[in-house]
């Protein structure tokens, strides 16, 4: 054994399994999270707009103001001048735009916060608004929706539609990004008058965490005061449509394998007890990335159809890039959802009904006391892999005032699987989840054939190149029969060119 | 500011592991390295971290050990593989263990790495230490066990091809290079990936060559005390036996004239632009190699002229960017730029040969070079900030050099580049006898 270096250590992240989300200070407008040996900052400036704050037929405007502040001119640097100053700091600032939070964020090493902070300020508190940058950033939008989104991934493309189908109507009805005729028509007055609403010293909670010091926190307080007053008028929730039984999208697309997403609105948010019982039920049939994921052992573990296969009851944005939830994306209106991977187009039929058995089955017959104390043990230390960074807590500790959640939200989901019982999880899942009301969201390579499979419901048997064991056999008989039967007025079919217009 | 191009990491997995910096010295942890008789090396960075570890197995192969015909994408499978568990611990029961101590657990592969890592509270130490010895040693699994796990790999392939980088990577690989493995990507070429429920005696093969103890290191990081971890790693890796053998890869051939492919994406797309050169190994005492980085930085990163006239000012592109990347062996040292207008392909190419000229001719400026050495340093003491994200970020030059020494050797080259550095390194790699030029455009309308 030998010990090549012995240097003071400059960074700890004074994180703790007995700390987990404590020591956030909340006052009406403030979310502090005092990491005294963080040698960085954290911000995260949270105004109270998103995506339902879209006018209609400026749909995008929200994420397109956001980007105007943090990705273009203010009016004291150019935007390259800003870039060359933030360059050497290492540091950057970036929005999040959901459906109903904007936060602003960034974090620096305290060495660099004084040349640091004016850049951060002046991007939120003094704008620019030039034509050429919002030339730009309506072209990397449009790029994306028109080219990104509906062409180089099948699976978030297939979340996006569900997301449509279930919120049609609602302000939550399209995609942050926008809708292509809406982002083509926002202007610099848009964006402008989108900005004098919605980012006012009245609607601004101000998140900071990190090795900062008090005379910071009365500085960015001082000078946000310095936004003008105004109050936004509230969104109402949404009341997305209620469903009745299954219904279908099929986006038609050049597809070399079959995507499926779906989903049905559920009634529950975090913070609540049930909440935390539905979260080990969701858990065990599908925790998001992780082979602990019943879903994930029954199509991919046992049968090999794809790559992986998870189940949700909050929203979990760009899941494909990310092994944990992310934060500063709140909703008052949640959905379950299950996201089957791509699977090949022969067995997109099956791995429907496989998916919708497996539901069925948790809905009918709750776990059981094996599955429970397996998963409420597993959640219990995982969930500390949810917030490890400064940065991650604080935007916990946002959400939690989003949700009213008095202490944290990960604290109490830690102590909540100490207290909870095996009839808690199954009451929980009797009362918010039922069988039978579904939307489905399909991006096929031939949509009219699949759509005739649910149409008919005819049997759908697989075969594999290999020797399955008779178990697993004896199971696909049962699921290539299994009813998910749909009216055929239920089922739309549509080219990926009419998605997101 | 909003990352423009978030495929394009995907050309050169973990490429600039952080850009260069001012003095040596600069990793801040204390750093305990063991090597047991068997040639098993274990690092270990105790950090204040209470109550968390962080625990990566690095195996030193790659999708560059894939020598054989016919056999790309192996190393990547064989990652799958190794969690269909031992006869003690089946893959069922592996899974539960790591499902009852809520560990976060995951693997990946790229051209010169295969890494297994685990994060999870300090007392399941002891429990992972036994479980991950047990199947880096015990691995056992049946015909249909295999040709199961090729399914997922397969259905892994078709998620990823949808995205044209990824069939920009594949196709600028294939034309790049003749002999040496980097030809193909970690995932591999389809026709491999669908022969693979043919290959279980070669995936046997593969784990009597790789999976051994000369060939992996442990680095464990977070709340840990050495002597203790030691312990317990004597105990379960001891009886680990020798047996490396290394893969013949073949040197690449000198290149000798430009190169070009043009792909045509199944979809729309905006077209991509993507000039590699042939570059060298990772070499941290090399001023070459090091200032390559910083040519690419300064050349083409976002403070550079170029991307400012072509991305913010003019509006060409929506993205540029290079990457010289981290490779046990030669790599493409790459410049990427996503173009608004088909017709603008080849001005914006005559830009970007413009620009590399002018670095070959004029030394860069003293005080963005001095930026570059300050960004590095910050952008690197600023991802350290927990156990999992330290042995993240050292886990790809352990895997390249075996240890972690370079990464000082590798600052303290980079304090030292000077703009007659940057210049020869310009000249040196960035020039048309080194380049391949793939274009892709969508077909779809």
């Amino acid at each position: 054994m030998k010990t090549t270096r012995c240097i003071p250590a400059v960074i700890a992240a004074a994180f703790s399994l007995m700390t987990l989300g404590e020591a956030s200070v909340k006052t009406d407008n403030t979310v502090l999270l005092p990491v005294k040996n963080d040698p960085t900052i954290c911000f995260r400036i949270w105004f109270k707009t998103g995506s339902q704050n879209d006018p209609a037929g400026k749909e995008g405007l929200a994420a397109v103001t956001a980007s105007m502040l943090t990705d273009a001119s203010t009016r004291a640097h150019s935007y390259e001048q800003i870039l060359d100053l933030l360059y050497p700091l290492a540091a950057s600032y970036d929005a999040s735009v959901s459906t109903e939070m904007t936060v602003i964020y960034g974090r620096v090493h305290r060495d660099n916060l004084g040349d640091y902070y004016p850049l951060f300020l002046d991007a939120i508190t003094s704008p620019a608004f030039t034509q050429d940058d919002l030339d730009r950033i309506k072209s990397l939008t449009l790029n994306y929706v028109e080219n990104t989104l509906r062409y180089s991934s099948d699976e978030e493309l297939g979340k996006a539609v569900l997301y449509d189908d279930i919120f049609a109507g609602t302000p939550y009805g399209h995609i942050t990004d926008g809708l292509v005729s809406g982002v083509k028509s926002i202007t610099l007055d848009d964006v402008r008058a989108f900005y004098r609403t919605y980012y006012t010293k009245d609607n601004v909670v101000i998140g900071l965490g990190g090795g900062y010091d008090a005379a910071l926190l009365a500085r960015l307080q001082r000078d946000l005061a310095k936004l003008p007053a105004g109050k936004p008028a509230a969104v109402p929730p949404p009341k997305p449509a209620a469903l009745s039984g299954f219904r279908a999208t099929i986006v038609q697309k050049d597809a070399p394998a079959t995507a499926i997403s779906m989903g049905v609105p559920i009634d529950i948010l975090r913070g609540t007890k049930d909440w935390y019982a539905l979260a080990i039920a969701n858990s065990w049939l599908g925790e998001h990335r992780n082979s602990s994921s019943h879903l994930y052992q029954v199509i991919r573990e046992e049968r090999g159809l794809n790559y992986g296969d998870y189940s949700y009851i909050e929203n979990f944005p760009g899941g494909g890039r990310r092994t944990v939830p992310p934060q500063n994306v709140c909703r008052r209106q949640q959905i379950f959802e299950i996201w089957i991977r791509p699977v090949p187009a022969e067995a997109g039929h099956f791995a429907l009904r496989a998916a919708l058995r497996e539901y069925e089955h948790l809905v009918e017959h709750g776990l059981t006391k094996e599955q429970f104390a397996l998963t409420r043990s597993f959640l219990k230390k995982y969930v500390l892999n949810y917030a490890p960074t400064t940065m991650a807590r604080l935007g916990y500790a946002l959400d939690d005032r989003f949700y009213g959640i008095a202490g944290s939200h990960l604290a109490k989901f830690r102590s909540m699987m100490g207290t909870l019982t095996l009839n808690d999880v199954n009451a929980a899942i009797r009362k918010h989840l039922h069988y039978g009301d579904m939307s489905i969201a399909i991006v096929a390579k031939d949509a009219k054939a699949f759509r005739d499979e649910l149409v008919s419901d005819l049997p759908s048997p697989i075969t594999y190149r290999t020797k399955k064991p008779d178990a697993i056999i004896a199971e696909d008989r049962e699921i290539a029969v299994f009813p998910v039967k749909i009216a055929q007025e239920k089922i739309s079919v549509v080219p990926v060119t009419e998605e997101f217009k | 500011m909003k990352p423009l191009l978030a495929g394009l990491c995907l050309l050169s997995l973990l490429a600039f592991f952080s850009a260069p910096a001012m003095s040596d010295a600069i990793f801040p942890y204390k750093v305990t390295t063991a090597v047991l008789p068997n040639g098993l090396k274990v690092i270990m960075i105790p950090m204040d971290a209470p109550g968390l570890v962080a625990y990566y197995s690095v195996v030193r192969t790659g999708s560059r050990d894939e020598i054989e015909p016919g056999r790309s994408g192996y190393a990547h499978f064989f990652e799958h593989m190794m969690f269909r568990g031992t006869k003690k611990y089946p893959g069922s029961v592996y899974d539960s263990i790591v499902t009852s101590i809520g560990a976060s657990a995951n693997a990946y592969t790229s051209d010169d790495i295969t890494a297994f890592h685990l994060d999870f509270a300090a007392e399941d130490l002891p429990k992972v230490i036994e479980i991950e010895s047990d199947r880096f040693q015990n691995l056992s699994y049946d015909l249909p066990a295999f040709q199961t796990e090729s399914g997922a790999i397969y259905g892994e392939y078709r998620k990823g091809v949808t995205n044209p980088f990824e069939m920009l990577d594949e196709k600028i690989r294939d034309v790049a290079f003749d002999a040496h493995t980097y030809k193909h990507t970690t995932i591999g070429f389809e026709r491999d990936i669908k022969a693979m429920p043919e290959g279980y005696d070669y995936s046997l093969g593969f784990f009597k060559r790789f999976y051994r103890p000369e060939n992996v290191v442990i680095l464990i990081v977070g709340d840990i005390k050495p002597d203790a971890v030691m312990k317990l790693v004597k105990q379960y890796y001891g009886p680990w036996q020798k047996g490396y053998q290394p893969a013949d890869v073949k040197p690449e051939p000198p290149q000798t004239a430009e190169r070009t492919g043009d792909v045509s994406y199944p979809g729309k797309t905006l077209p991509i632009l993507d000039m590699g050169y042939k570059g060298d190994a990772f070499d941290p005492a090399s001023t070459d190699f090091v200032a390559a980085g910083v040519f690419g930085e300064l050349a083409f990163g976002s403070t550079s002229e170029l991307y400012k006239r072509l991305y913010i000012k003019e509006q060409r592109v929506d993205a540029l960017s290079a990457s010289i990347p981290f490779n046990r062996d030669m790599p493409l040292f790459e410049i990427v730029a996503r173009i608004k207008k088909d017709d603008d392909i080849a001005p914006i190419r005559g830009e970007i040969e413009k620009t590399i000229a002018q670095f070959q001719s004029t030394p860069v400026d003293a005080q963005r070079l001095a930026g570059v050495k300050k960004r590095s340093r910050y952008e690197f003491l600023m991802a350290l900030d927990t156990p999992d994200r330290v042995a993240a970020h050292l886990a790809q030059v352990v895997a390249i050099t075996g240890g972690i020494d370079a990464i000082d050797a590798y600052y303290t080259t980079l304090a030292k580049i000077t703009p007659g550095d940057v210049m020869h390194a310009a000249n040196k790699y960035f020039v048309p006898a080194r380049r391949t030029t793939v274009v892709l455009k969508g077909v779809a309308q």
